[in-house]
């Protein structure tokens, strides 16, 4: 397994998978959807599913001496490494708008969502819907990109949609509080979205290795 | 010894039938795969290889049979599909350097041997590379982790006269080292040079597979023509003069 992440450091990735972890810096904008910069990070794993493919990475993995649902699994744990940076990233800013910068005015008079540990719960869904979505479909042909992509679009959508309307929901007018109220549901929510991300990653790729083992190529 | 043995392979994919394929290949020997385009040879190739799923029939190589010993089976043969044609901007010092993390027979001065005999730059990419040079990368990669078995999807389409000369003497000087070839073209003149059997297979089924003198001397006798190029037309030919007049 090492070496096949290896190799997906050093032949199969695109930089861009890379460069679009900056994407996480985009917690700190006021005034805009951040949970934006979640898709954008998965938009940058995205260009490397296309590098690989372009670069027939799928072909010269399986004829290595490997099993196949090895080549699956390398997959899925490069884009978990780039999803737990990138979300290293919106942690670390999330906890600094909720403490030194709890009460600068961008944020107190903020119209869209704050960064709170309930921001942090909607990316690891975002990151989740990914998974399932982008990561899973790819590997029903190992070729075909667009589809997945266009549905994990529009979970995304949905998401977002979601997310921003959820302070405005009656009961629930905490969670756009820039210092984070009511901790306990906030890191309860958070830690219920974590459980959620581990188990759909890991049921996407089980399934993922069982579609892959069927494809001819 | 029979190295590869293959034993009633059967695909089915809509509109064409590989229909129970049998033959098997010996130690350090050439055998070539031959057929006219469309006829199963990659078909065959891919399943022996695991990449697409016969529907009936097995496989077995060096005794160990694919696909359940597929990991131990691969870590002593070399597929190429003609030319590398993976990674095209990387440069070759890196998919070589990964590769070879793969392999525990990973022999560095063997690649760097066939490195400079094939006078590859280790600094160029294979986009970089001709389809000739190209070809041999692959070579160069398959025999650097000592692989026993090549099997090679026509590797000498799309190459020059003198680039496939300089491939068969390169399938001879493996040879005369134990490797065992098996490789497909629908370039006669090749196999002729330097194949020791034959296996024919036409619209998805076996017309033949035995040592090359014998298949040309039986088919010589029965009239069908002197060398593979005639033996395939008569085989194969079909009156297009008439189907285009009906």
């Amino acid at each position: 397994m090492k070496n096949l992440l290896i190799k997906e450091l050093r032949l199969a990735s695109s930089p861009l998978s890379y460069i679009f972890l900056v994407a996480g810096l985009m917690t700190m904008l006021p005034g805009y959807p951040i949970l934006v910069s979640a898709f954008f990070i998965c938009f940058g794993i995205f260009h490397s599913f296309q590098f690989s493919r372009e670069a027939n990475d799928t072909l010269y993995s399986v004829l290595l001496p490997i099993k196949k649902s090895d080549f699956v699994k390398a997959k899925y744990m490069f884009t978990c490494a780039i999803q737990l940076i990138g979300f290293l990233i919106c942690s670390a800013l999330t906890a600094v708008r909720m403490t030194a910068l709890s009460g600068a005015a961008p944020y107190a008079n903020n119209a869209l969502m704050n960064a709170t540990p309930v921001f942090l719960a909607f990316v690891l869904l975002v990151f989740s819907a990914f998974n399932l979505l982008f990561v899973g479909g790819f590997f029903k042909t190992a070729y075909k990109i667009g589809m997945p992509f266009l549905s994990f679009g529009i979970a995304v959508f949905i998401l977002i949609a979601a997310a921003e309307a959820l302070p405005h929901i009656p009961g629930l007018e905490f969670l756009h509080s820039p210092a984070g109220e009511k901790p306990g549901v906030q890191f309860a929510a958070l830690a219920a979205a974590a459980v959620i991300y581990c188990v759909v990653t890991l049921l996407a790729c089980k399934k993922a290795q069982r579609r892959f083992e069927k494809i001819d190529l | 010894m029979a190295v590869l043995e293959v034993q009633g392979l059967c695909k089915r994919y809509p509109g064409f039938l590989l229909d129970n394929i049998s033959f098997s290949l010996e130690s350090g020997r050439i055998m070539g795969l031959i057929g006219r385009n469309g006829a199963g040879k990659t078909t065959t190739l891919k399943s022996i290889f695991n990449l697409v799923h016969p529907d009936g029939g097995k496989i077995r190589i060096f005794g160990l049979d694919m696909p359940q010993d597929e990991r131990e089976i691969k870590q002593r043969i070399g597929y190429a599909g003609g030319a590398v044609d993976y990674y095209k901007k990387k440069k070759l010092r890196d998919i070589s350097a990964v590769t070879g993390t793969f392999y525990s027979g990973w022999d560095d001065a063997a690649y760097h041997r066939y490195l400079d005999a094939f006078s590859l730059d280790e600094n160029k990419t294979p986009s970089e590379l001709s389809e000739g040079m190209r070809v041999k990368f692959s070579l160069t990669l398959a025999l650097s982790h000592g692989a026993e078995l090549l099997i090679l999807d026509e590797p000498t389409s799309g190459l020059d006269p003198v680039s496939r000369a300089e491939l068969l003497d390169t399938f001879l000087f493996l040879k005369d080292r134990g490797v065992s070839i098996l490789f497909s073209t629908h370039i006669t003149t090749d196999l002729e040079k330097c194949a020791d059997d034959i296996t024919y297979i036409a619209g998805g089924k076996l017309i033949d597979s035995k040592p090359l003198n014998a298949f040309m001397s039986e088919n010589a006798q029965a009239g069908h023509g002197d060398s593979l190029e005639d033996i395939m037309v008569y085989y194969e030919k079909e009156s297009l003069y008439e189907k285009l007049a009906d």
